[in-house]
């Protein structure tokens, strides 16, 4: 390294804006809404949700992915600003609270109650994972956009959060229409659906992140 | 020059708004700290490369320095990610046996050391550990590492893919 190699790169210095996570995360949310508004178009909301008196069920769910959800999206946010020894690792707890649905939904048909089979042939199963996984991508694009200007160090484990992420909000936009009332169906199709999303983000946003 | 952090994070944060004076200190400051930190953590002719790599991705990156943060870590998350990259490369430079006060690391604060690479190859297994240190670091061929390891010459391969792939989970991890 010589002098002339840091001369060259103070040659070219011109002022910057030090990167916004709020911006990032303004991006997460309005394309959640943006999913929200198209999953209401195209599909119509639930009718106890239109009435602003959601069941039990829709608010635990619609809550848990909103958790899961916005704590990916922080940790996935902040690691475009990269620095050792910070923990981001908030997501985890939210990720453990989704995971009391299938144990509910286990624990259930262990304690001897029926397991609804029609969940695996309901007509909403393929507009259940369709219309969150098209979510997903609609909000995975503009976060993975956003997070190639930053510096991301970590790429495998960005890549599986900004899949949790999308999945998580995909998912809660189609659940605002699901007409199942159900925590099986939500136990196995949206488990299922969160967990395609991660592996699809795992799979395809660390190359789109190396720099 | 030895300068302390919150110095260094006052020389980004003025920087970023175009100071070119305070740019110059600054990354004449940086290569200092970074020939120490990579002292004995990659082959020794390869250490100007890795420098002048973590200093153009300083200013590459230098928009996502948070003034309000501490600047040290910023620097460190980013030189492990070079340096990694750098072990990734596919490379044969034979060197000598490295100096032993190349692996002193007395003149690093402890903060210093909590960033430190050793830190993150302190998380691989020995054997994962040795064989990156033989063939990545040292320069030796896979045969030899495997002779002063005692592993296997396909093991010694399957140790270094394994442990660089761990490595690049503990960028950020103190």
């Amino acid at each position: 390294m010589n002098p002339r190699d840091i001369d060259s790169l103070v040659a070219d210095l011109r002022p910057v804006r030090p990167m916004s996570g709020r911006i990032g995360m303004a991006i997460v949310i309005g394309m959640a809404a943006l999913a929200v508004l198209m999953t209401a178009i195209g599909f119509g909301l639930r009718p106890d949700v239109l009435a602003l008196h959601p069941s039990e069920l829709v608010l635990l769910r619609s809550g848990t992915l909103l958790l899961v959800g916005l704590s990916a999206a922080a940790a996935v946010i902040a690691s475009a600003q990269p620095g050792v020894g910070l923990r981001r690792g908030g997501w985890r707890w939210a990720l453990a609270a989704a995971a009391l649905f299938p144990l509910t939904s286990l624990l259930l048909v262990l304690g001897g109650a029926e397991f609804p089979a029609w969940i695996f042939t309901a007509r909403s199963v393929p507009f259940c994972l369709g219309i969150s996984l098209v979510g997903a991508l609609a909000i995975a694009g503009p976060l993975v956009l956003w997070l190639r200007r930053g510096a991301v160090t970590e790429q495998a484990r960005v890549g599986w959060l900004v899949g949790l992420t999308a999945g998580a909000l995909g998912t809660f936009a189609y659940n605002l229409a699901c007409p199942s009332d159900t925590v099986h169906y939500a136990a196995v199709w949206y488990t299922l659906t969160v967990a395609t999303a991660a592996v699809i983000g795992r799979l395809t946003v660390p190359p789109l992140l190396r720099w | 020059m030895r300068v302390d952090d919150p110095t260094l994070a006052r020389l980004m944060a003025q920087a970023q708004t175009g100071n070119a004076e305070a740019y110059r200190a600054l990354l004449e400051c940086c290569r200092q700290w970074l020939s120490r930190f990579f002292a004995g953590r990659i082959a020794a002719a390869a250490v100007d490369d890795l420098i002048q790599d973590t200093l153009a991705s300083v200013h590459a990156k230098r928009a996502t320095y948070d003034p309000a943060r501490p600047f040290l870590p910023w620097l460190a998350a980013i030189a492990r990610y070079r340096w990694l990259d750098q072990l990734r490369r596919v490379y044969r430079v034979r060197e000598d046996a490295l100096s032993e006060t190349l692996f002193e690391g007395d003149h690093e604060t402890e903060v210093v050391a909590r960033i430190s690479i050793d830190r993150m190859l302190a998380r691989l297994s020995p054997a994962q550990s040795l064989a990156i240190r033989l063939v990545k670091i040292d320069g030796l061929s896979i045969v030899e590492a495997s002779a002063r390891s005692g592993q296997s010459p396909s093991l010694v391969k399957i140790n270094i893919h394994r442990g660089l792939k761990r490595l690049a989970q503990f960028v950020e991890s103190d």
